[in-house]
């Protein structure tokens, strides 16, 4: 069983056997689902997430749109004011606030008081206690 | 005896004050010891590597305890791992037990906490001593072990082993590292991505990712869905708690918190697995078996007694091999990294202050958890009614600080967030496994520099069988965790047939 690796190609040996190991492992995969499949006696219990749940797309994808636009305007805030960590400040005070009316159900006039109070003040602390107090870099 | 003198107020309070806000994450649910763990990491930047770690073992503690809180009031487990809690704690809460009920988990859950501390102590150095012999050839034996063995214990074994070498896979993107003999080249990857992928993704935010911004996205999948039930639950003492119930109980609590122990030296398996192995076996061995499941006391015991065991258990493999024994001990790989210290066998003979520091604050963590549990759960209970519309965007805030601080300031690290935010979102989707994923990605590099440099040194593939006795030994394992899988798989095969 001798082996001789070149060293120039060292790189490709571990990821090819890992790849050709997946492969296998998604083939056994595929023909145990379709198996199951056919023989639909005993079909396979269905994953507990995929039950029948209402999705709530509105905030799913709400909340995708808002960290992609949070980590963008994070990025080009820090660099208008770069090492002070106001990219970070600056961007998350409306996405934690934006983000705590998408997720609110009842929308009384008090709880969207908390909700702002809580938006200003976390990251807040967090900023002073982090970049202020620690000098550990934010964006 | 110098480490006495880091023994300082802060360190105290750290591990405190880090088992009660994991008390509050772990029972709120949804909500992970993981999870704490890694939205506090980058707290532990300014604090030191021993005053970090305080913080973050009593998270740890306190995040697998706080789940028998929801899980016996409201029969939601706080924690995946207080899942068999719900089973007799909760008919316990409806008869008028609640009090009785939670005193008797907290009482179980200290003592598996302190059981498999000792274990650890007593344990870790020895193997830790016994692995310093390994070569490179054993040390691909034991991770390849490792991730049988996670297999063999995943809820099914083709979608464990396929999730974790996924990971391994996903972990090789990048440079074949110089710094520990590779070539230097990239693998797995386009040109375009050279800039970005040089040292591959970062091992805290695929974490983060995958536990913390995953759940986040599946919570608002749910709607975020407000149980405010918890706040108005009342806690009924309608039989008091006495010590005395505990009585016959030893054989339960020593099995519980053993196994929770054993389950959590095997990479990858969590605490839900602990905890349901534990309570099978009570139901086996009990002598009225069918009184569990009704609101029997033993059941909260073998429940609680083994996923507390799992603390000190999971740390055992990662402070003598550096291989994380669940989730939450692959964040600690984390803490360590951002200090610069290197987990692996040399670890706790290059160390033996942090190590026993290490030791202390997890003492002090179990007794602020009883503590604070036996005396203040009122309190808690009203602590953990905070609204998820509140809490949700402050932690999705705290997972990007992770993020971003844990290489000193990467914006990638924030994309690589939102990556694997969406892997883990769409694993819970199609049913992969996470854990397996996790410790793939982790053992990865490590597990190809040890198989190539082998090979290379070697020049024949038969080196990994003819090695020493100890790689002999390691294939005996091998071979005996395959197998175990395989029964393992055939028998659900047969009870699912009709």
């Amino acid at each position: 069983m001798a082996v001789s690796i070149d060293f120039d190609s060292s790189h490709l040996l571990f990821p090819a056997i890992v790849t050709a190991l997946l492969l296998c492992l998604l083939l056994a995969l595929i023909f145990r689902h379709h198996r199951s499949k056919a023989s639909e006696s005993a079909p396979e219990p269905a994953p507990q997430q995929t039950l029948k749940k209402p999705v709530d797309k509105v905030r799913l994808l709400g909340t995708l749109i808002l960290t992609l636009i949070y980590f963008v305007s994070m990025e080009r805030i820090g660099l208008l004011f770069p090492n002070i960590g106001l990219g970070f400040l600056l961007s998350s005070i409306p996405f934690v606030l934006l983000l705590s009316l998408l997720y609110m159900h009842d929308r009384t006039r008090k709880r969207v008081l908390v909700a702002v109070i809580n938006a200003v003040l976390c990251p807040l602390a967090v900023w002073a206690i982090l970049s202020v107090l620690f000098n550990i870099s934010l964006p | 005896m110098e480490f006495l003198s880091e023994l300082t107020p802060l360190f105290f309070l750290l591990a405190m004050s880090g088992t009660l806000v994991g008390i509050v994450f772990g029972a709120i649910p949804g909500m992970t010891a993981t999870m704490a763990v890694a939205v506090c990491l980058p707290l532990t930047y300014s604090l030191g590597l021993v005053n970090g770690l305080a913080l973050l073992l009593g998270l740890y503690v306190g995040g697998i305890s706080g789940g028998l809180v929801p899980a016996i009031l409201l029969n939601i487990p706080g924690t995946p791992s207080s899942i068999t809690t719900t089973f007799d704690g909760y008919p316990m809460a409806q008869r008028g037990e609640g009090e009785r009920a939670l005193k008797i988990a907290i009482f179980a859950s200290i003592f598996g906490g302190l059981f498999s501390l000792v274990i650890l102590y007593l344990f870790a150095p020895a193997l830790a001593d016994f692995a310093i012999r390994f070569s490179y050839v054993e040390k691909f034996l034991i991770i390849f072990l490792a991730l049988t063995v996670m297999a063999a214990l995943s809820g099914s074994m083709l979608v464990g082993v396929f999730s974790g070498v996924l990971g391994m896979l996903v972990s090789l993107i990048g440079a074949y590292d110089i710094s520990n003999g590779g070539n230097g080249e990239y693998r797995l990857m386009f040109g375009f991505m050279e800039e970005y992928l040089d040292g591959g993704f970062s091992l805290l935010p695929v974490l983060v990712g995958v536990f913390g911004m995953a759940t986040i996205l599946l919570e608002a999948e749910r709607g975020v869905v407000e149980d405010g039930s918890l706040s108005r639950v009342k806690i009924s003492k309608d039989k008091p708690f006495k010590i005395s119930i505990f009585k016959n109980q030893g054989v339960n609590l020593l099995r519980s918190a053993s196994i929770g122990t054993f389950v959590g030296l095997l990479p990858g398996v969590g605490g839900s697995a602990a905890s349901v192995l534990s309570y099978s076996q009570e139901k086996a061995f009990s002598k009225n078996p069918e009184k569990l499941g009704k609101g029997a006391p033993s059941g909260v015991i073998a429940s609680e007694s083994a996923n507390n065991g799992l603390t000190g258990g999971a740390l055992i493999p990662l402070l003598s091999l550096g291989i994380p024994g669940d989730s939450t001990t692959a964040i600690l790989i984390g803490a360590f990294t951002l200090q610069g210290v290197q987990v692996g066998p040399l670890f706790i003979g290059d160390n033996p202050g942090t190590w026993n520091l290490m030791i202390i604050a997890m003492l002090v963590a179990n007794i602020t958890m009883f503590v604070i549990m036996f005396y203040a759960i009122r309190h808690i209970v009203r602590l953990v009614s905070v609204p998820k519309h509140l809490l949700f965007p402050v932690i999705l805030m705290m997972c990007v600080v992770g993020a971003y601080t844990i290489n000193y300031g990467i914006m990638f690290d924030v994309w690589t967030l939102l990556i694997f935010g969406l892997v883990g979102y769409a694993f819970h989707k199609i049913g992969l496994e996470i854990a397996p994923f996790i410790i793939g990605f982790i053992l990865g590099p490590s597990a190809e520099i040890y198989f190539v440099k082998s090979l290379e040194s070697y020049g024949t593939l038969s080196i990994f069988f003819t090695k020493s006795w100890i790689a002999i030994f390691l294939w005996i394992l091998i071979a005996m965790s395959i197998t175990f899988s395989i029964a393992l798989a055939r028998q659900q095969a047969k009870k699912s047939k009709p």
